[in-house]
């Protein structure tokens, strides 16, 4: 019997079966479907934390305070009062350093413009942090030297912090809001950045001089961390080593003294970003991997069960001349096929899921050509898999035995 | 064959060596039942001409069934010789049994056998899937097979919308669209009322004046009767070898 044959005979029988056919490639459907929105989903992500990375600059260097101590325990990164505005002022010395902005976040502090509000991270620092973070400004000014050196109660929001106070950058800039009961100026709002991930929005957040943050909000000069800009991103190692020598010399750290800050360039950021994100990629194409095992499992056991109904079929086809061949191309081009029409439709519908799904979790997900290959190509192995064996059995039957059956 | 249209050649007393269409000699069949052996068949000889009409009669147990299987080369004997046109059978492949039943060997059974789902005509091409004959070809020839029988307007019936006679008919049909040289029935009136079982008879019987040679296993009187050559069966053996003095 020739393949055109057994394709024939299989989509007659399963046409026969409607009900049945459905049911059986619905797991197929749903572990194709998800596999094209997982991975979609986790590549969205992965994009997604590297254009944000990428965006900062390659040019940027990060020093975060150590880890303070209470007792035994060590506490998170940038919780030591190690690093202080004059380390930033060294820093900036360094060769081959363009631009240093030293930063204090002060997390979860409410901003009240009028009626609303909203809450986000407020942060201290210098003019610099415009150069060094890329910032371009859409409305007013960043912040200035002289608002710094002086101390000013005045602001620069993002452009969402400004959305979400239910205002534009036009009517905000020069009113007053309150950051946690203190009034500020509004004296600028930022372009946008985008790439907002889950929790974290590039674009909502106040700026506000670090004296000022300083003396009304921590009561202390020291820093969460330094924000370094060098001007040639192929020196960035040996910048690294004259900031990370000047710091343990002001720091007093001896020879075997453990550095009590930490230093990132954006390729670490980089390198660390697409670990995370390779692992959240395994673990979703596993969770994929297993809806489509169940799939499997779901058209073998169909498979076994169509071939105990249909015995005495088999029985008479071998009469008639069938080989065993014959029997067992007729089986697995029915499992295949079946896995095969699943595998399609769970494409179609994964592909149309994507983007709401990617939606309601926050994630721009595209569905990609690789993605749906591999879909299909998992789904052609489930489904010769699980009708290898049905097919073995239908196959290997007697025809007395089998003409017999009732 | 020779012997086609010829009654003559078909009912001689003694089989010349060379014509036979089948050769069966001290055949045996024994089935294991546990620690000991049960013989179905113990020994059964004779040999089957081109052209000649047989029942094979016995009552249950008497091992027919077995000797249908074994002349339809579904089962392999224990012991014994089956040349089927001066070929030895018994120890062919799988395969080469397959294709052999696929030629030579039309098989009409008691339950029709026939595939729901499958339109008479696609059921009646069924044989010559297998043989690899084209489709447009294979409808052709189911179409004249059906025509044959007399369902030239039943080709796309499902077997359910069919009677018991007409069904039997399209198996007949199917038995008969490879061409093949041997009709073998198995009780193929067991299911039918008398007026259909009576033109299921005259439909084999047409076939088998037009040539072909017919072996029936039944334990129905009428179809011995009709029979030119009876062979009983029991206990495994063949105990009566029958001849009709007057062909049908």
């Amino acid at each position: 019997m020739s393949f055109t044959e057994a394709l024939r005979l299989a989509v007659r029988r399963l046409r026969t079966n409607r009900l049945r056919t459905a049911l059986t490639a619905l797991g197929v459907i749903i572990g194709v479907g998800s596999l094209v929105v997982l991975l979609a989903i986790g590549q969205g992500t992965k994009d997604q934390l590297t254009a944000r990375i990428a965006g900062l600059g390659t040019n940027l260097l990060s020093i975060t305070a150590g880890s303070s101590f209470t007792g035994r325990v060590r506490g998170a990164a940038g919780t030591a009062s190690t690093l202080t505005v004059g380390d930033a002022t060294a820093v900036a010395a360094v060769s081959g350093v363009t631009a240093v902005a030293p930063e204090m976040p002060v997390s979860n502090v409410v901003v009240v413009d009028g009626r609303t509000n909203t809450t986000t991270t407020l942060t201290g620092t210098t003019p610099a942090e415009a150069t060094v973070r890329n910032y371009q400004v859409q409305y007013g000014t960043f912040l200035t030297q002289m608002e710094t050196d002086k101390s000013l109660r005045v602001a620069v929001l993002g452009p969402a912090t400004v959305t979400a106070l239910g205002a534009t950058p036009a009517t905000i800039v020069g009113s007053t809001v309150d950051v946690s009961g203190i009034p500020f100026r509004v004296v600028g709002v930022t372009q946008p950045k985008g790439g907002a991930t889950g929790f974290n929005n590039p674009d909502d957040f106040v700026y506000a001089p670090i004296t000022a943050v300083q003396t009304l909000f921590t009561g202390a000069t020291t820093l969460r961390s330094v924000a370094v800009s060098v001007s040639d991103p192929t020196q960035i190692p040996y910048v690294s080593s004259a900031i990370t020598s000047t710091l343990r010399y002001r720091h007093g750290l001896s020879g075997s003294a453990t550095d009590d800050f930490s230093l990132a360039s954006q390729d670490q950021l980089l390198a660390v970003a697409g670990q995370q994100s390779a692992t959240l990629q395994r673990f979703l194409i596993g969770i994929a991997a297993i809806a489509m095992v169940m799939g499997g499992i779901g058209i073998a056991n169909t498979m076994l069960v169509s071939v105990r109904e249909r015995v005495h079929e088999i029985g008479t086809r071998k009469a008639i001349g069938a080989r065993r061949r014959d029997i067992g191309r007729q089986f697995l081009v029915e499992a295949v096929i079946v896995t095969l029409g699943g595998a399609l439709v769970g494409i179609v519908l994964g592909a149309a899921a994507t983007v709401p799904v990617g939606h309601a979790v926050n994630v721009t997900a595209v569905p990609s050509l690789a993605a749906i290959a591999l879909a299909f190509a998992s789904a052609l192995v489930v489904g010769v898999i699980a009708g290898y064996w049905p097919a073995q059995q239908a196959s290997r039957l007697d025809p007395v035995e089998a003409l017999r059956y009732e | 064959m020779a012997a086609a249209g010829s009654e003559a050649a078909a009912v001689s007393p003694v089989a010349e060596p060379g014509t036979a269409l089948m050769e069966i000699e001290n055949l045996t069949r024994a089935y294991r039942m546990g620690e000991v052996d049960v013989w179905a068949l113990r020994g059964v000889s004779f040999a089957i001409h081109p052209g000649e009409n047989v029942a094979i009669m016995g009552p249950s147990g008497s091992g027919k069934s077995t000797l249908l299987h074994l002349l339809g080369l579904l089962d392999r004997p224990t012991s014994g010789s089956y040349r089927f046109a001066g070929v030895e059978t018994s120890t062919l492949s799988d395969d080469s049994q397959a294709r052999l039943r696929n030629k030579v060997i039309g098989f009409v059974f008691q339950s029709f056998n026939l595939v729901s789902g499958e339109s008479a005509l696609e059921n009646v091409a069924s044989p010559l899937v297998y043989a690899g004959v084209k489709r447009r070809e294979r409808l052709d020839r189911a179409r004249v097979a059906l025509e044959r029988v007399g369902l030239g307007d039943r080709l796309g019936h499902d077997p359910s919308q069919l009677s018991g006679g007409q069904r039997q008919r399209v198996a007949v049909a199917r038995a008969l669209v490879t061409n093949p040289p041997l009709l073998l029935a198995d009780e193929p009136t067991g299911n039918l009322d008398s007026a259909a079982s009576a033109d299921i008879l005259a439909l084999l019987e047409g076939l088998h004046a037009s040539g072909l040679t017919v072996v029936t296993i039944t334990h129905d009187v009428d179809i011995a009767a009709k029979a030119q050559r009876v062979l009983h069966i029991a206990d495994g053996l063949v105990v009566g070898d029958e001849r009709a003095r007057v062909s049908a």
